[in-house]
């Protein structure tokens, strides 16, 4: 579990590096982008955190918030897509692209 | 060209990625998934600056049997230094426009896809929600009240708050158990 929450925060690192890159290449919009990235990654580093060691919770509750995560935004994405809110649909399908790296890299054991 | 189109042009054209888009069309039409791997962006996020573009009258769509093909609108991308420079002051017309742009801001802030996210606080923001929960009952035309909560609750929760604000800003009059649109 150590070396998984070193893998999300080296992918929040990256993230801010990321996002600094492409404002300074005037690349705004895909700049908030990456910030919806990075923000899986911290939102999914706290879940972790927050869980992992709690009596009653463990490794089992975060991959189930992690479920509930895939859930909820699988529905937002397909609701976008349905309205052809063209932001929404990037903003979802970041939000699921950056949840399923995290969960392809969530403990084996623990899966 | 008005000094509002002229903004918007250069907006659109105020991000990176958006002048790659300008620039590889420049060298004829394209489509969606070609634009997304010459310019290494997923396709939902071509699409996204392309809606941008196309709002700005920047680009224009066609179909091609499955794919979606873009074209540049040169004769506007040509015009707009010169028409942005040349544009009158708006006046009167232009209040009304940024009046309506605010209303704009205030609906897609509070409202996703027709339901209202929460009942705005500032009493500006709360009417203009009610006018657009009110488009939903026709003037004048009479609706019991288990009529008029039908409507509403799909739209918020808190149908009891919304009718009785509703009357209090003067859209609906109620009378007994009947409601009435009156603005």
């Amino acid at each position: 579990m150590k070396e998984f929450i070193e893998y999300l925060t080296l992918r929040i690192e990256e993230g801010k590096k990321d996002i600094q890159a492409l404002e300074a290449d005037g690349r705004h919009d895909d700049a908030d982008f990456a910030k919806v990235r990075m923000n899986i990654y911290d939102v999914c580093r706290t879940v972790t955190g927050a869980l992992k060691d709690r009596p009653g919770a463990g490794t089992l509750a975060v991959k189930a918030q992690f479920d509930r995560f895939r859930s909820l935004w699988g529905s937002a994405l397909e609701k976008a897509k349905e309205h052809g809110d063209t932001r929404n649909v990037v903003v979802e399908e970041t939000k699921l692209e950056a949840l399923e790296d995290v969960i392809a890299h969530f403990p084996e054991a623990e899966k | 060209m008005t000094q509002e189109e002229a903004l918007r042009i250069f907006k659109a054209l105020s991000d990176m990625s958006r002048l790659r888009i300008v620039r590889a069309l420049t060298e004829g039409d394209m489509y969606t998934e070609l634009l997304a791997e010459r310019l290494e962006l997923t396709a939902s996020t071509v699409s996204f600056h392309m809606k941008k573009l196309e709002e700005a009258g920047i680009v224009s769509q066609h179909k091609e049997q499955y794919y979606t093909v873009y074209s540049l609108n040169r004769e506007v991308l040509g015009d707009t230094l010169l028409g942005a420079a040349a544009s009158e002051p708006e006046g009167e017309d232009g209040q009304h426009k940024r009046e309506d742009a605010y209303r704009r801001k205030v609906i897609d802030t509070f409202f996703e896809y027709g339901k209202l996210r929460s009942i705005p606080v500032q009493r500006k923001k709360k009417l203009i929600c009610y006018e657009v929960i009110a488009e939903h009952f026709v003037p004048g035309r009479v609706y019991s009240e288990k009529e008029l909560d039908e409507i509403i609750l799909p739209i918020h929760e808190d149908y009891c708050t919304i009718r009785r604000d509703m009357i209090s800003e003067g859209i609906l009059s109620r009378n007994g158990n009947e409601y009435v649109r009156i603005r």
